[in-house]
């Protein structure tokens, strides 16, 4: 159908990103095609040692879903993002679509084993979530393709992970955000991810900080060294979120407390992760 | 029904925490507001705005909206130049040249500042014909910072010749012998107060309607001072004040921004008037409201001195306050005087010297914002007072009841006349410190030092002046035609005996209604809930005077004097009329309320009459009046005229105000080593406003004014770039402070009856923006070990990380220092 209307036509799904830029005149589309209320489109299930969130899924029922706390990472987000309202409306893959360099997910999903479900008039498609974003508010989708389903593999044991963000107050986008996945042994890192949102064009793998955690003992000094690599690695654009100099400091700040709490999650502890709110 | 349980003060209704008459309305979405009020053949209008914060408009070009299909109109700056007078200043000289109109005619003075406007037949059709307006720019230089302003680089009103719009020195005592004599002298440089917007939730909405034949102005709108943007209007277009009728209905707040409303009113009458008469509606887009409302006023203090005597008592201040007012004075240069009420504070220092200066510069207009002109400068004397405190090192609340009016001393008679007219500050300081804990934490904050962590602990004393004496106004311009001040009400009993009060104030929730039944209760002794009170301003319900609206923490005392005014001379009537009817003498009658409804009863027979009846031999029996009552009309005005005199303006002696409630807060707050967040651990918020008409109300007012001045020291601040771009345009950029960042907030309350109210009440609702003086002091507590000096009033964890950062090159503690003698 968006393939009939042309260029200028869109796609709404929950429309916590179009909506307002309706509102303020920053897109005029000619066409809206309306994603609502398409059986079949909003679902969570967990399959071969995944979990399959339908394309509609919104925040709120992520937020809320058992399933879904399987793997931290995702309850973490969803339930920070926004407000009450934002929440109830948007869905995981308008916001993947959309590819907001402050949107959430993607940089949640980065830090996971994620693949995201396309559909075009060509038939289907899937794309690794590394591959789908390509720069800010650009992704791998064609014109006419829509995002059907996210599929996050779930984590092994001994795997624990946190995202944590830093927002001026609730509905706005975070000012930096961090995600961290940790696979332990012991005290000592087997494997680390973690990614940067709101400090570039995209999520950024921090990869010097993962190489930084990697095969040691995780302690302050060790910390602090994968802290000052994502330092390093944030590329923020000052606004009135923050400053450039602030948002590396946020980043070292977040990824302290979140390797902290993806450490004791990885060792089977239950821990909620709090956003940060000024 | 309100309870008789519920008249706990004295067998009062006045006192009692009744639950608001307008509740049911306002909490269940049945308000009716501006925008709810649809017309025929309503029209709507859209504004097309500066892009530029200062430029020379070339062309505007209009002819493509007017071609859209549904564009009923367009309107420019310069065609409405060409039939209106420049709107009234009220600074005097130099500024009297200033042509000021409500749309941009050769020069655009800020970013959003209208330029020309649309009106269409839908609302969404004005914003697509305001697309294609076309407007060609050659852009100034701007000029944004005040203290550069000043040096008339670039004017922004090339025919005053200056962006100074106004100057004056204000001196008391002997500040050069103070300074001789004293023991320490403390400098500080440099001290800023940031600009930030009070933000109500409704933006600002004006249907204007010239009706043709009768060559009238009819608004609807929620402008909040209408009796004053009446004065603007008539002057500006011409037209009698008479022929100028507004209307407001219920009001989504205001807090002082929508008494500057005028320009756009001014706008939609003249639209309407091309129009062909036809209403035209603007409602205002949150957007609109950031960039074009009126932000609150922005103050840098400069070469502040401080003399101490060896206690650490401060015997003088001298300083100079730059204040920037945005592209236009308008309302301003009030806030240059209206500082003045609160001069010295809270405290007891006579000698004194502050030169004020204001400019003009390329931002959005400064108007009232709640605390407005006060909060600046009480939030200075705080800053002064414990910076002083550290310096000399002397705890900040010993600090305070060392330099604190003292109880006895009220009225207190400040060194420029100001009248205090009650206050207990040390008792306010001690019920909080109480409510806080202070002595816990002060443990656990030496505890957590040790650990490394930064906890501060801060008080905030503040004042809330209410009732201004308008001849300030003459201190600003010796010419201005305004003194004193006075309020109306109309207290009636309907023919059917209903008893109805009009008052001419606009409320935006705080409880007019409720309040003005509780005084006519009273009076009358009967249940509030028998009383009908009509709010909201209408010029043709005619019981306003120049002065009415809401605004400036007054209604407790101008509204409600009002209203018991009339209430009392309704009685007067009501008694006149009973006694001849019940053939008796008015002292045997009592007030009450019988089987029959509100009546009143003759001791000595037990005979009564009712309400109706009463009011059925005035207005449709009268042929039994005897002839001494035929002046009784059951229908009673009364002007309540405040006890001003005109200020010295030579001297600028006078008072100013004629109630002054207090607030004291304290916080505590960590800065988090990590991120450099500010966070709220502890709030305690203890006020005084003498007898509170509803302590409910005045409570719910506390918690409303405390979270606006925790938005404005850690969320909210109107940011904008070296040429003037505004960054705050949007709520996702300002951040207006949510539920989600309000801590708890402990309550505490003192009485001191005001003796200058009928009733001991006294106004207030503004607050004193404690909490920006409270989180400032609780920060700088926090961050003096770390040598972090706070002279800003806007804090967060970016501009906290930067000071330390700048600390270690050595710069901040140089703009603090300590001369012992």
């Amino acid at each position: 159908m968006l393939g009939q209307l042309g260029e200028n036509a869109k796609f709404l799904a929950g429309g916590q990103s179009l909506i307002p830029l309706l509102k303020l005149r920053f897109a005029n589309p000619e066409h809206l095609v309306d994603l609502n209320f398409i059986a079949g489109t909003s679902f969570i299930k967990q399959e071969a040692g995944a979990l399959h969130f339908g394309a509609m899924s919104r925040h709120a029922e992520i937020e809320h879903s058992a399933l879904a706390r399987k793997i931290s990472v995702l309850h973490d987000c969803a339930a920070g993002i926004a407000d009450v309202q934002v929440r109830n409306r948007g869905t995981i893959g308008g916001s993947l679509a959309e590819a907001d360099p402050s949107g959430d997910w993607a940089s949640a999903l980065i830090t996971l084993d994620t693949a995201v479900h396309c559909l075009g008039r060509n038939g289907g498609r899937t794309i690794h979530l590394s591959d789908f974003i390509k720069d800010a508010y650009t992704t791998a989708l064609a014109h006419d393709e829509l995002v059907t389903e996210v599929e996050v593999k779930i984590p092994p044991k001994g795997s624990g992970g946190a995202y944590l963000a830093f927002k001026r107050s609730a509905p706005v986008y975070p000012s930096a955000s961090v995600a961290v996945q940790l696979t332990m042994a012991g005290d000592v890192c087997q494997d680390a991810a973690i990614a940067l949102g709101c400090v570039g064009l995209t999520a950024i793998r921090a990869t010097n900080a993962e190489t930084a955690l990697r095969g040691q003992i995780l302690n302050d000094k060790t910390i602090s060294a994968a802290a000052e690599e994502a330092r390093a690695a944030a590329d923020p654009q000052p606004d009135m979120r923050g400053s450039a100099e602030y948002k590396r400091q946020l980043v070292v700040a977040l990824l302290k407390r979140a390797i902290q709490i993806a450490v004791r999650r990885a060792r089977g502890e239950q821990v909620e992760g709090a956003h940060l709110y000024a | 029904m309100v309870e008789e349980k519920e008249k706990k003060n004295g067998g009062r209704w006045v006192g009692a925490s009744l639950p608001r008459k307008e509740e049911d309305r306002l909490l269940r979405g049945r308000g009716k507001f501006a925008d709810d009020i649809k017309l025929r053949e309503m029209t709507y209008l859209r504004f097309v705005r500066s892009s530029y914060a200062h430029a020379r408009i070339i062309s505007v070009d209009t002819s493509a909206a007017e071609a859209l299909p549904g564009v009923v109109c367009t309107i420019t700056g310069k065609e409405i130049a060409a039939q209106t007078h420049p709107f009234i200043e009220i600074a005097p000289d130099h500024i009297q040249k200033v042509r000021d109109y409500p749309m941009a005619v050769e020069k655009v003075r800020y970013q959003g500042e209208p330029v020309a406007a649309v009106v269409a037949e839908s609302a969404s059709l004005a914003d697509d014909a305001a697309e294609l307006v076309q407007v060609e720019y050659e852009p100034l230089e701007p000029a944004i910072n005040a203290e550069e302003a000043l040096l008339d680089k670039s004017i922004l009103h090339e025919e005053a010749g200056t962006n100074r719009v106004w100057s004056g020195t204000w001196e008391f005592g002997d500040v050069e012998k103070a300074f001789r004599d004293a023991a320490y002298v403390v400098t500080i440089d440099h001290m800023h107060f940031h600009r930030f917007s009070s933000t109500p939730l409704e933006n600002n909405v004006v249907i204007g309607q010239w009706e043709p034949k009768e060559d009238r102005i009819h608004y609807w709108c929620n402008n909040s001072f209408p009796s004053f943007a009446i004065q603007f209007l008539a002057a500006h277009l011409a037209v009698h004040f008479d022929r100028i009728r507004v209307q407001t209905a219920d009001i989504g707040g205001s807090f002082g921004i929508k008494i500057t409303s005028y320009p756009q009113m001014s706008v939609c009458a003249l639209a309407s008037k091309k129009a062909g008469g036809r209403p035209v509606k603007w409602v205002e887009t949150r957007s609109e409201h950031m960039v074009s409302s009126a932000h609150g006023n922005e103050r840098t203090f400069r070469d502040t001195r401080v003399a101490l005597d060896k206690n650490g008592v401060i015997t003088a201040i001298a300083s100079r306050h730059i204040d920037d007012c945005g592209a236009y004075p308008r309302y301003e240069p009030l806030g240059c005087v209206i500082y003045s009420q609160v001069f010295c504070g809270t405290y007891r220092f006579k000698n004194a010297r502050i030169e004020f200066t204001q400019t003009v510069t390329n931002k959005c207009p400064v108007g009232p914002n709640r605390g407005y002109s006060r909060m600046q400068h009480l939030w200075f004397l705080e800053r002064v007072v414990d910076i002083c405190a550290y310096e000399i090192g002397i705890p900040a609340d010993e600090m305070r009841l060392r330099n604190y009016i003292r109880p006895e001393e009220f009225p207190y008679t400040t060194p420029n006349g100001c009248v205090y007219d009650s206050g207990n500050y040390p008792k306010m300081l001690e019920v909080a410190k109480k409510l806080i804990g202070w002595d816990d934490w002060k443990k656990k904050q030496a505890e957590a030092r040790q650990q490394g962590r930064w906890i501060g602990i801060g008080i905030g004393t503040t004042l809330d002046s209410g009732t201004n004496n308008f001849g300030q106004s003459q201190i600003i311009n010796p010419y201005a035609p305004f003194s004193g001040n006075s309020q109306g009400a109309n207290c009636k009993l309907d023919v059917y005996g209903e008893v109805v009060v009009a008052v001419g104030s606009c409320p935006q929730g705080q409880g007019h209604e409720t309040v003005s039944a509780q005084v006519v209760a009273d009076v009358l002794n009967i249940s509030p809930d028998l009383i009908t009170v009509r709010t909201g301003f209408d010029t043709e319900r005619n019981v306003h005077t120049g002065f009415s609206g809401t605004y400036a923490s007054q209604f407790a005392v101008s509204g409600l004097s009002a209203v018991h005014g009339a209430a009392q001379k309704l009685k007067a009537e009501m008694k006149r009329l009973a006694a001849f009817v019940l053939q008796t003498t008015q002292d045997d009658l009592e007030f009450g309320v019988g089987e029959q409804g509100p009546e009143i009863k003759a001791r000595s027979t037990g005979k009564s009459i009712n309400y109706w009846s009463l009011a059925n031999i005035v207005n449709v029996n009268s042929a039994v009046l005897s002839e001494e009552l035929q002046d009784v009309t059951l229908n009673c005005r009364y002007i309540w005229r405040a006890p001003f005199k005109v200020p010295d303006r030579e001297k600028k002696y006078g008072n100013l105000t004629l109630t002054y409630s207090s607030q004291l807060h304290i916080a505590v707050v960590e800065v988090d080593r990590d991120t450099f967040i500010p966070r709220i651990l502890d709030y305690v918020a203890v006020d005084d406003c003498g007898v509170a008409i509803n302590p409910a109300i005045v409570e719910g007012q506390v918690y409303g004014a405390t979270a606006h001045g925790i938005g404005a020291a850690l969320m909210e601040t109107c940011a904008y770039d070296a040429v003037g771009n505004m960054l705050t345009s949007t709520f996702s950029d300002y951040t207006p402070i949510t539920a989600m960042n309000i801590p708890k907030i402990k309550y505490g309350y003192i009485s001191t009856p005001s003796p200058h109210t009928y009733s001991g009440a006294k106004g207030m609702g503004e607050g004193g923006a404690a909490p920006i003086h409270t989180i400032s002091a609780a920060l700088q507590d926090a961050l003096f070990a770390e040598g972090v000096f706070i002279n800003d009033s806007f804090n967060n964890g970016d501009s906290i990380f930067r000071s330390l950062q700048q600390r270690e090159g050595g710069q901040l503690s140089n703009l603090v220092r300590m001369e012992k003698r």
